[in-house]
């Protein structure tokens, strides 16, 4: 386990989630925001050199 | 605990899409990262994993061929012989994608000791999440982030499970299922 602070705020989120029947609205933008930016990334690193060899090693796919 | 469930994410929709697919040709479960994430665990995740009933080469090529009509596809092959015969048959996952879009995956294998089987006939949707998919027990779940995966990751979304459903929670059957995962997965 992390630091006692990082242990407290996993905690301080579930106690938010089990009472707040709107958890998803706030959850809802940060879940997405990690899946459009790395697919905004992975298109940006298909246009390096090598791009989609670097792409499927970075996805594990070779 | 009635709750408001609305605003899919990306990973809900993703997840819902397939899930109706799978179903039509055999069970399934969604476990590991998801199940904590679809109750509100404040993480990333890329990938769904699923975990389907062991299927003949025969049975697999329909779902397959499913998956691929409502735009699909698997990021291994596009030949269903190929998926079944060099992975999954053989213990590992396979990945598909919406055909268009790079993520998220789901990250597929079969069932492949008592412990799988078992999870999957006794599978449950769980309202809490407000999604019409499959998951295992949430003690069975809890069980092994806390005794097979056991990352800070696992723990912290065991933690966040138990914290959500503090007062419901089994926890004779937890150790019990936990026993279980000693006998047959370590």
């Amino acid at each position: 386990m992390k630091d006692k602070s990082h242990q407290e705020q996993i905690e301080r989120w579930a106690i938010e989630v089990r009472q707040n029947p709107n958890w998803k609205k706030q959850l809802k933008p940060f879940l997405d925001a990690q899946i459009i930016n790395a697919i905004k990334k992975y298109k940006r690193i298909l246009l390096l050199p090598n791009g989609e060899d670097k792409l499927r090693r970075i996805r594990n796919l070779n | 605990m009635k709750r408001e469930i609305s605003d899919k994410t990306i990973l809900d929709e993703f997840a819902e899409d397939f899930c109706k697919i799978v179903n039509l040709h055999c069970k399934y479960i969604i476990c590991s990262g998801f199940v904590a994430i679809s109750h509100g665990r404040s993480r990333g995740t890329e990938d769904i994993d699923m975990v389907i009933e062991k299927l003949s080469l025969e049975k697999f090529e329909k779902l397959h061929q499913d998956l691929i009509k409502n735009g699909f596809k698997c990021l291994q092959s596009d030949s269903s012989k190929t998926i079944y015969e060099a992975y999954l048959i053989l213990g590992d996952s396979v990945r598909y994608t919406e055909i268009d879009k790079m993520l998220p995956e789901m990250e597929v294998k079969f069932a492949k000791d008592e412990i799988d089987r078992a999870q999957l006939n006794s599978r449950i949707k769980i309202p809490f999440t407000g999604l019409d998919v499959y998951f295992p027990k949430i003690e069975e779940s809890i069980a092994f982030k806390e005794e097979y995966l056991k990352s800070d990751k696992d723990l912290e979304d065991a933690r966040h499970l138990r914290i959500i459903y503090e007062d419901k929670l089994d926890e004779k059957y937890i150790e019990e299922f936990k026993e279980k995962i000693k006998r047959i997965k370590l």
